[in-house]
């Protein structure tokens, strides 16, 4: 079995806002007015941020991740495929994860096939090709209605798996997507096609999906406790009912790494960009201050029985992400991972204890972090936490699942 | 007053009846989705007095099934004539508020010989340029996880009128009731999120051909349908006078706030 998977993801965040920006604005999502995007500052941001994720692939991580986001401060990348081409040519080695296309936001998923499928081609079989159905603000932004984006987001994953698997020309008899001639030129590299990711929370009926047509499982859930481990027992045993076996990297989660020489130094270099990610990036997202788009009775995707269990079981009052007040109260939500390499070590060995998952996704850069303070970051996380990971995830996995254990990890673990 | 739940073609349909006489269709939206299921309004008690009131819920509401992938004003028409065959019910004079109107209005102009009279009340349904129909939708999404200050104030005159404050308050309220709520929006998803935005272009052309008696009624500061649409159906339907009723000092759910106005208007075209 391989050891864990280290992936370093980019939100691509917006960081010059204004400095009173938290207490003059109600969003950063949706209607945060882009008169506060400055031209001439911003200018070569981009190409950075592409950069950082370059650098990941050079210093050993083995992929980067990109994601769609429209209309906010929080996510530059409306088209991650665009991101994904600059990488495709820039770097020889690592998966590139598009985490992924917002499917109901396209007109057509045809054309999703076809610009994967030349991605796989321009980087040479390295792509992950990731599927999401958007959330609250992606309804908003597109005037995507929510309650049937679900179906549609299902009926377009089925049609992009077959466009890249059954032979062309053919007729897809979709509810939503009718077309006479699918038939895509070029076809992926991989085969029978690129990995695919769907990002999804504890949905019984999405990890279903998931189990059914072999796809791996994102969760998408940004704190990491009990929550983390009952999701990956819950993947675990839906796949079971399909008659699969868990295996770690059919999984993977999402978290924030700041690592510094020492405790003090993470912290001191990482506060401005972590505490403008928390109060500026998240409001709208994650944070009760403000309106919070992603999820709720305006967004009404999910069927009402299961809305009726939400509210029977959720406290509307109950701090989310952005609302965290102070260190301590970071610590606990294991979302946002501060500190020293040893520290950083220790916190992802205890997460991977409990919810033993064979795929991390690692932001490395918060809000408006200083950049080279990115890379150190990065490069201490690269050269002395990613080796004893991987080393400590082999013990995990054999001894959490000793009938995949091969023979190398067996002697590893001796 | 009673509740029941009819079988339809391949479906079911909640509907809650009140009073005696002939028949009057009423059609909820969402500020009064709570009136269509065990409490009747003062405003369709007031309704009940001269005609048998009958509210069937819309799809995917207190029990009536959804529509599923179908999301066209088609499909809701179908709904409501398999309803109405279900009830066997001819012809009728029909009521309806916000997308409710919409439905009345799309009945009316589709089979005019069937509505004895139309009222609509803060109807949504026409594309008027320039005067957007509300974002019902960002407005459903608490501030601070449980402040409902700005849909109250879409929905009403004013974000502390005791109505508002009783159907909308400030914290997660009564499961059922929230339930409903969420029912009514997820209809509003399937129908109107998206052009068209809880309208149909090609309405305001169609209202010629019904030319019952009409009334259109609208409060004065409507948050939700600009009083320009009640305007505009004022004058595509002929038998409304060529004038709405503002209602002064009233907010979009203008039936909830001034029942007895509302009841008076909608009875002038009752025969």
């Amino acid at each position: 079995m391989n050891p864990v998977e280290l992936y370093c993801w980019h939100f691509m965040s917006y960081p010059y806002l204004p400095k009173d920006f938290d207490e003059k604005y109600d969003t950063g999502w949706v209607t945060v007015p882009n008169e506060l995007w400055d031209r001439e500052r911003s200018r070569g941001l981009l190409r950075e941020y592409t950069d950082q994720l370059v650098y990941a692939s050079e210093i050993g991580f083995d992929g980067m991740v990109l994601n769609e986001h429209h209309q906010n401060i929080y996510g530059l990348m409306p088209s991650p495929n665009i991101i994904a081409a600059a990488l495709a040519h820039a770097t020889k080695r690592g998966k590139i994860v598009v985490l992924g296309n917002l499917l109901p936001l396209h007109m057509n998923p045809l054309r999703v096939a076809e610009e994967y499928a030349m991605l796989d081609n321009l980087c040479d079989g390295r792509l992950v090709a990731g599927f999401a159905p958007g959330s609250g603000p992606e309804t908003f932004n597109y005037d995507v209605p929510s309650a049937p984006s679900r179906d549609q987001f299902w009926e377009a994953v089925d049609l992009i798996r077959e466009a890249w698997t059954r032979p062309g020309p053919f007729a897809y008899e979709g509810a939503h997507y009718p077309l006479r001639y699918v038939n895509p030129w070029p076809l992926p590299t991989q085969r029978p096609h690129p990995p695919i990711w769907i990002p999804a929370g504890r949905s019984k009926g999405t990890l279903r999906e998931i189990a059914k047509h072999g796809y791996s499982y994102f969760l998408s859930s940004r704190s990491h406790g009990s929550a983390t481990a009952k999701s990956q027992q819950l993947f675990e045993k839906t796949l079971g009912e399909y008659g699969q076996q868990y295996a770690p990297h059919r999984m993977g989660i999402l978290m924030s790494v700041v690592v510094g020489e020492t405790d003090a130094e993470a912290r001191e270099q990482g506060k401005e960009g972590i505490w403008y990610f928390l109060r500026n990036c998240l409001k709208g997202h994650q944070r009760r201050e403000g309106r919070q788009l992603t999820y709720g009775p305006g967004v009404p995707y999910i069927p009402s029985e299961e809305w009726r269990d939400f509210l029977s079981s959720t406290d509307p009052t109950t701090p989310l992400l952005g609302d965290t007040e102070d260190w301590d109260d970071l610590q606990t939500s294991q979302s946002i991972l501060v500190g020293s390499p040893d520290t950083i070590y220790e916190r992802i060995v205890g997460i991977l204890e409990s919810a033993p998952v064979g795929n991390l996704l690692l932001q490395f850069h918060l809000g408006n972090m200083n950049f080279e303070f990115t890379r150190k970051s990065m490069k201490l996380f690269a050269e002395q936490v990613a080796p004893r990971l991987r080393e400590a995830s082999l013990k995990i996995y054999a001894r959490r699942f000793p009938h995949l254990t091969s023979a190398g990890v067996a002697e590893l673990v001796k | 007053m009673s509740a029941r739940l009819i079988e339809i073609h391949n479906a079911h349909v909640a509907v809650v009846e009140a009073g005696a006489g002939a028949p009057l269709i009423y059609l909820h939206g969402f500020a009064d989705v709570h009136a269509c299921m065990d409490e009747l309004q003062p405003f369709h008690r007031l309704l009940a007095k001269r005609r048998h009131v009958i509210a069937p819920a819309l799809p995917g509401v207190n029990g009536s099934d959804e529509l599923g992938d179908s999301t066209t004003v088609d499909d809701m028409m179908f709904r409501l004539l398999q309803t109405l065959d279900a009830l066997g019910l001819q012809d009728f004079d029909l009521v309806g508020h916000c997308s409710g109107g919409w439905f009345a209005a799309e009945f009316a102009v589709r089979f005019p010989e069937r509505v004895k009279s139309l009222s609509l009340i803060g109807a949504s349904g026409l594309f008027v340029r320039g005067a957007l129909i509300g974002d019902v939708f960002m407005n459903a999404q608490p501030e601070r996880g449980v402040d409902y200050k700005s849909l109250r104030k879409m929905l009403f005159s004013s974000s502390d009128h005791p109505v508002a404050r009783r159907y909308y308050p400030d914290i997660r309220g009564d499961v059922d009731v929230e339930v409903r709520r969420y029912q009514m929006l997820r209809f509003g998803s399937f129908l109107g999120f998206r052009p068209p935005y809880f309208y149909n272009r090609s309405l305001i052309d169609r209202l010629y051909r019904a030319k019952m008696p009409a009334r259109i009624i609208t409060g004065e500061s409507d948050g939700m349908v600009p009083v320009v649409h009640a305007q505009a159906y004022a004058s595509g339907l002929s038998g409304s006078g060529g004038k709405p009723v503002i209602i002064k000092g009233a907010g979009h759910a203008v039936h909830l706030e001034a029942p007895e106005m509302v009841a008076e208007a909608v009875s002038e075209v009752l025969r």
